[in-house]
C-alpha cells in the first residue's frame, strides 16, 4: 500500500466515523452489515471513477462490498417500480440517476426520504432537489450540455453560436441526444425565445429543431458521441462535455464551447428505493452520505471532470475556468437551467413532440 | 453438380455476408489499442487476458449455461408434441392455434419482458436463474414447434401404421417409431433454443439483477456505456466455445442430421 | 404421458408386447428367455397406463399434446392482458401514475400521431422487403446445402449458418459499424477505387441490410429440413420427362419446398416486424421501427399507458401478417400431409 492510499483510506475512515457519530434516525447502534449493496451505475469511465472514488473507499472503510450494477437508468426504472408496487425487495439499493429520471420516481413515491444524511449540511444548496417533499434524491454533481466540435472543422476558431448547427456544411455531420433531452433551452434561445417561457411557449425552440431535421442529425446516446467523434462521423454535436472529454483522452481532437445562448445545465444524484430490509437501507444511506464528501468527490468527479457539490473541491487541471465546468454563482447564471420537476412533468410531451419532428 | 453456376455464386455470397461481421470483431478483438478498430491497431492479446481472469464473467458465462440448459429442457417435450399434435390431428381452429402459437414473435420482445416480469415479480420468481429460461423458451417456442413440424410432416404416416399393424400398442408406436423418426427436427430445434437462449439479451435484462446477470445483458449493458476490446474478446470466446460445441456435436450425432429428414 | 390409445386407427385393444420390430431387442429376448428386457416391461407399464386413459376423452388426446406449448404462451397471455388494461388508463406525469378510469385515449394519442404510422410504415415495410430477400437468399443456400455431395461442403455451410448465431444481434451490428463507418473498411475500400466516401450507416437501407444478415440463418433453417425432405428423384423424374432444370425448380421443387418456404417467411415477417436491436443501432436514431416506440415509452417516458397501446397495435399487426401468409398458403403451414 502506497503512502497516499493509506493516507486516503485513513481519512475515509474519519469521514465515515464523523458521519455514525450522527446516527440516523437516533440510532444507538449500527445496525447488521449486509455482504454487499448494489449501485447502479453507467459503464465504461463513469462506473470506474466511481469505483475508484466511492466504492472502493467505502468498502475499505466499512467492510460492506459494493456490488455495480451497469442496467440502464431508464432500463431499471421500470424493474424497480415493479418491485416497488409488488412489495418486492427492489433489485438495487442506490440508483445513480440523472435528476430528471429520478424525479419521476420521486413522484411517484417510489423513493425513500435521505433528508437525515449527515452531510446534507455540508454541501453546496444545488445538492438539494428542487420542488420536491423532503429530499427523496440528492444531486452529486452538475454537468453542462456544450456545443462539442471538431477543431479541424473550424478554422476560424471556436464556434460561437447554437445556430452553426443549421450550417449546410454539416449537414448530415450534426449529432444530438435521441430524445432531444439537454438541447431544449439551448435551442429555444437560439430559436428567439427566452427561457421563462419553458414550458409554457416552446414554439422557438420546435422551429429550430425542425430546421434542425433537414440537417439529418445522428441521435445517439452517451457512448455514441464518443464513437461518432472517434469514427470521424460527426463533426458538431450537443452533448455533455464528458463524452467529449473521453474521445479527447482516447487522441481524438475535439473541443467544446458554451455558445453565446448559453447551454443547459443539469445534475444527476442518487437515490434508495423503497422496500429494502432496515439495515440494508441504513449502509445504503451511509453510502450517499460518503458520496458527498469532500475526500470522495474529489476523486470521482477528477475522473468524470465534473463540478461535484462538496465545497472545496480542486478542479482537474485541464479544466480550470472552463464554461462547462461551473463552481461560482456567476459561472452557473451564465448557464441555462430548467428545473427537474418542470422537466419530469413534461418529458413525455418534449419527448413526442421531438420524435414527431424527427421520425415523421 | 446440378444447379448451375448461379445458384452456387448466391450461396457463397450469402455465406461471406453471414461471416463478415463476426470476422471482423473477431479481428477487433486482437487489438493492441483502445478502441475497437477493424484492422486492429497491433496485435495483443491482453484484451483476452483480461476477459479470461474476470470472474465475473465467467459467473455470467455459467448462468447463460444454465439458462440455455433450462430453456432447451423446457422446449423439447413441449415443442415435440405440439409440433406432433398439429401435424397429426385436424383442430377445428387451427389457424387461430398456429396464431396463438405465434404470440411469441408477434408481441415485441420489450412486452414480452415487461410482462413476463410482472408475472415472475407477482409469484416472486425472480432473483432465480431459471425462470430466466423459462422466458427464453417461452419467447422461442414457435422455432422449436416448426423445427419438428418439419420432419413430421416428412414422417411418413404408413410407418406408424405398420408398427401399430405388426401389434406395437400406441405408445409404443409412438416412443419407438415416431419420435425417432423425427429427432432431426428434435435435434435443430433443440440446438435453436439452445443458442438463441445463450445469446438472449433483452427480455432477460428485465428478469436478471446484479447477482444474476447473464453474460449477453452484461455485454449489452457494457456496449451502452463504450464499445471496449474486451467485448470483442468476449464474443470471440463465446464463438470457440461454439464451434467446440458444434464439433462435439457433430461427433456425436453428425452436424447434418437434420438435413436428412426423411 | 398421454393417451395414445385414443389416436385414430391405432388398432383396437392392447395387443401382447410385442416389440416393434424397429427394436434391436426384439431378437434374442422373444421366445420366453429368462426375462423380458427392462425396456418391454417400462412399454408395457406405459401402454397399461395408457389403457387406463377413459376411450370418451379421444379428443382430448391431441388437446393434452399441445397444452405444454398452449401453457408456455399463456405465461405471455397474462402479461398482455395486464397490458390491455394498462392501454386504457392514461398516464399522469403529475405522479407518474395511471389513471383509475378507463378511456381510449391512448389508442387515439397513438394513431393520431404521424411518428406513429411512419415508425408502423417503416416496420411493415421493413418486414415485407427483408422476408422477400431473406428467401431468395436462403433459398440456394439451403439448396446448396442439401443436395451438395460433398460432406465437406455442407458441414463448411452448415457452421457458416450457426456461428453468427453465438455473436448476438448486438455484437454483429457493432460488427457493422466497424464495416460500414465512414472511415470503415467498405469506405476504405471504394477510396482505395477513387469512390466514397458515401454515408452508409445511419440510413433505413443499412438497418435492412443489417435485418437481413441477423434472419438469413433463420430462413436456413426453417427452409433446409423442407428440402431435404424432396427426393431428388422426384426432380430427376421431372428433368427426364423432359423439363428443363429451371422448370423442374419452379413446378416441383418450389411448391413440395411450400410448407418450408411459408414457415420461413413467418419467422422473418414477424421477428422483422418486432425487431428493436438493429434499427436501434443501425438506425442512428431516426429510422426507429415501431418497437422502438415502444421501447421509448416503457423506458424513456414511463408512459406505460401509450406504451402498452403500441405494444398490443404491434401485436396485432404481426398476427395479421402472420394470418395473411397462413391464409395466402391456402392452408396452414403445418400438419398439411399428416393430418387425419
Amino acid at each position: 500500500m502506497t503512502d497516499l492510499s493509506r493516507r486516503r483510506l485513513l481519512t475515509t475512515a474519519a469521514a465515515l466515523g464523523g458521519a455514525s457519530a450522527l446516527p440516523f434516525g437516533l440510532r444507538a447502534q449500527e445496525p447488521e452489515k449486509p455482504a454487499e449493496i448494489i449501485v447502479r451505475a453507467w459503464g465504461g469511465v463513469w462506473v470506474d471513477s466511481l469505483k475508484k472514488g466511492v466504492s472502493d473507499p467505502f468498502t475499505a472503510a466499512t467492510g460492506v462490498a459494493v456490488r455495480h450494477d451497469l442496467t440502464e437508468d431508464n432500463e431499471i426504472k421500470p424493474r424497480i417500480w415493479a418491485a416497488v408496487d409488488q412489495g418486492r425487495i427492489p433489485p438495487i439499493h442506490i440508483n445513480w440517476d440523472t435528476t430528471a429520471n429520478a424525479t419521476s420516481s420521486a413522484l411517484r413515491g417510489a423513493c425513500e426520504d435521505i433528508s437525515d444524511l449527515p452531510n446534507l449540511a455540508n454541501v453546496l444548496p444545488l445538492a438539494r432537489p428542487i420542488g420536491l417533499d423532503g429530499v427523496p434524491i440528492v444531486n452529486t454533481y452538475a454537468y453542462v450540455y456544450v456545443l462539442a466540435y471538431r477543431p479541424e472543422a473550424f478554422p476560424d476558431g471556436a464556434p460561437t453560436s447554437w445556430n452553426v448547427l443549421l450550417d449546410p456544411r454539416f449537414r448530415g455531420r450534426v449529432a444530438l441526444y435521441n430524445d432531444g433531452i439537454g438541447f431544449h433551452p439551448a435551442a429555444q434561445i437560439a430559436g428567439g425565445g427566452t427561457l421563462a417561457d419553458i414550458p409554457g411557449d416552446m414554439d422557438a425552440c420546435w422551429e429550430f429543431i425542425a430546421k434542425l431535421k433537414d440537417q439529418q442529425p445522428l441521435l445517439g446516446e452517451d457512448p455514441d458521441f464518443t464513437a461518432w467523434f472517434q469514427n470521424g462521423e460527426i463533426d458538431v454535436a450537443c452533448t455533455i462535455s464528458s463524452n467529449a472529454r473521453e474521445a479527447r483522452a482516447n487522441g481524438v481532437d475535439v473541443a467544446w464551447t458554451v455558445p453565446q445562448e448559453g447551454a443547459k445545465v443539469d445534475t444527476d444524484g442518487m437515490w434508495i428505493p423503497k422496500g429494502l430490509p432496515e439495515n440494508e437501507l441504513y449502509w445504503a444511506k451511509r453510502y450517499i452520505d460518503f458520496a458527498l464528501s469532500l475526500e470522495a468527490q474529489q476523486v470521482w468527479l477528477d475522473g468524470l471532470g465534473l463540478p461535484g457539490v462538496a465545497p472545496g473541491l480542486t478542479p482537474p487541471a485541464d479544466l480550470a475556468g472552463d464554461p462547462s465546468y461551473p463552481t461560482t454563482e456567476a459561472d452557473f447564471a451564465k448557464l441555462l437551467l430548467v428545473p427537474p420537476r418542470i422537466q419530469a412533468e413534461h418529458t413525455a410531451e418534449w419527448f413526442a413532440k421531438f420524435k414527431e419532428i424527427m421520425q415523421g | 453438380m446440378r444447379g448451375g453456376w448461379l445458384h452456387w455464386t448466391v450461396a457463397a455470397l450469402a455465406a461471406a455476408f453471414l461471416a463478415a461481421p463476426s470476422l471482423v470483431v473477431l479481428g477487433a478483438s486482437f487489438t493492441a489499442g483502445n478502441i475497437v478498430a477493424f484492422p486492429p491497431e497491433g496485435f495483443s492479446l491482453r484484451w483476452y487476458g483480461q476477459v479470461l481472469s474476470s470472474t465475473a464473467l465467467r459467473g455470467a458465462f455459467l448462468r447463460s449455461l444454465e439458462v440455455a440448459a433450462v430453456c432447451t429442457a423446457v422446449a423439447i417435450p413441449a415443442g415435440t408434441l405440439a409440433a406432433v399434435a398439429l401435424a397429426r390431428w385436424r383442430f377445428r381452429r387451427a389457424t387461430a392455434i398456429q396464431l396463438y402459437l405465434l404470440l411469441p414473435f408477434t408481441v415485441p420482445l420489450i412486452g414480452s419482458g415487461i410482462g413476463l416480469m410482472l408475472l415472475f415479480g407477482e409469484l416472486r420468481l425472480l432473483g432465480a436463474v431459471w425462470p430466466v429460461g423459462l422466458a427464453a423458451c417461452v419467447i422461442n417456442l414457435p422455432f422449436m414447434i416448426w423445427a419438428v413440424a418439419a420432419s413430421v410432416n416428412g414422417l411418413d404416416p404408413e410407418l406408424e401404421r405398420a408398427a401399430a399393424n405388426c401389434g406395437a400398442g400406441p405408445a409404443q408406436t409412438f416412443l419407438l417409431v415416431t419420435l425417432p423418426a423425427v429427432a432431426p427436427g428434435v435435434v435443430a430445434g433443440a440446438l435453436l433454443m439452445f443458442i438463441l437462449a445463450l445469446n438472449e439479451f433483452l427480455v432477460s435484462l428485465l428478469l436478471v439483477d446484479a447477482r444474476t446477470v447473464t453474460l449477453p445483458v452484461h455485454v449489452y449493458n457494457s456496449i451502452r456505456a463504450v464499445i471496449t476490446p474486451d467485448l470483442a474478446a468476449v464474443s470471440s470466446i463465446f464463438v470457440l466455445a461454439a464451434a467446440a460445441a458444434i464439433w462435439a456435436l457433430d461427433r456425436l450425432v453428425g452436424l447434418d442430421i437434420f438435413l436428412k429428414a426423411k | 404421458m398421454t393417451d395414445p390409445d385414443a389416436r385414430p386407427q391405432s388398432g383396437s385393444g392392447l395387443g401382447p408386447a410385442t416389440g416393434p420390430e424397429t427394436s434391436p431387442e426384439t431378437g434374442p429376448a422373444r421366445g420366453g428367455g429368462p426375462a423380458y428386457p427392462l425396456s418391454w416391461r417400462l412399454l408395457d407399464a406405459i401402454e397399461g397406463l395408457a389403457a387406463l386413459w377413459p376411450a370418451r376423452a379421444s379428443g382430448a388426446v391431441k388437446w393434452a399434446l399441445l397444452a405444454p406449448a398452449l401453457a408456455l404462451v399463456a405465461l405471455l397471455l397474462w402479461g398482455l392482458g395486464v397490458m390491455a388494461d394498462a392501454s386504457l388508463r392514461e398516464m399522469d406525469f403529475r405522479t407518474y401514475r395511471l389513471s383509475e378510469d378507463w378511456s381510449l385515449a391512448n389508442y387515439a394519442r397513438a394513431l393520431g400521431s404521424g411518428a406513429f404510422w411512419a415508425t408502423a410504415r417503416r416496420s411493415l415495410l421493413a418486414a415485407a422487403v427483408v422476408t422477400i430477400i431473406c428467401l431468395a437468399l436462403a433459398f440456394p443456400y439451403a439448396y446448396a446445402m442439401t443436395r451438395t455431395r460433398s460432406a465437406r461442403l455442407r458441414k463448411l455451410l452448415l457452421v457458416g449458418l450457426f456461428l453468427p448465431f453465438f455473436i448476438g444481434q448486438v455484437v454483429r451490428a457493432y460488427g457493422w459499424l466497424i464495416v460500414l463507418g465512414q472511415e470503415g473498411l467498405a469506405n476504405e475500400a471504394l477510396g482505395a477505387l477513387g469512390l466514397g466516401p458515401w454515408r452508409m450507416l445511419f440510413q433505413y437501407p443499412t438497418v435492412l441490410f443489417g435485418l437481413v444478415q441477423y434472419m438469413l440463418p433463420f430462413a436456413v433453417l426453417m427452409l433446409a429440413p423442407a428440402l431435404a425432405a424432396i427426393p431428388e428423384e422426384v426432380e430427376r423424374a421431372a428433368e427426364s420427362c423432359g423439363a428443363s432444370w429451371p422448370r423442374a425448380l419452379l413446378h416441383v421443387v418450389i411448391p413440395m419446398a411450400l410448407p418450408g418456404l411459408i414457415a420461413a417467411a413467418l419467422v422473418v415477417a414477424t421477428l422483422t416486424l418486432t425487431d428493436f436491436a438493429t434499427p436501434a443501432i443501425l438506425g442512428g436514431g431516426t429510422n426507429d421501427f415501431l418497437a422502438n416506440l415502444v421501447y421509448d415509452q416503457f423506458f424513456r417516458t414511463s408512459d406505460a399507458g401509450l406504451g402498452s397501446a403500441i405494444t398490443l397495435l404491434l401485436t396485432l399487426a404481426g398476427t395479421t401478417v402472420a394470418g395473411v401468409l397462413l391464409a395466402a398458403a391456402g392452408v396452414a403451414a403445418l400438419g398439411v400431409r399428416g393430418a387425419r
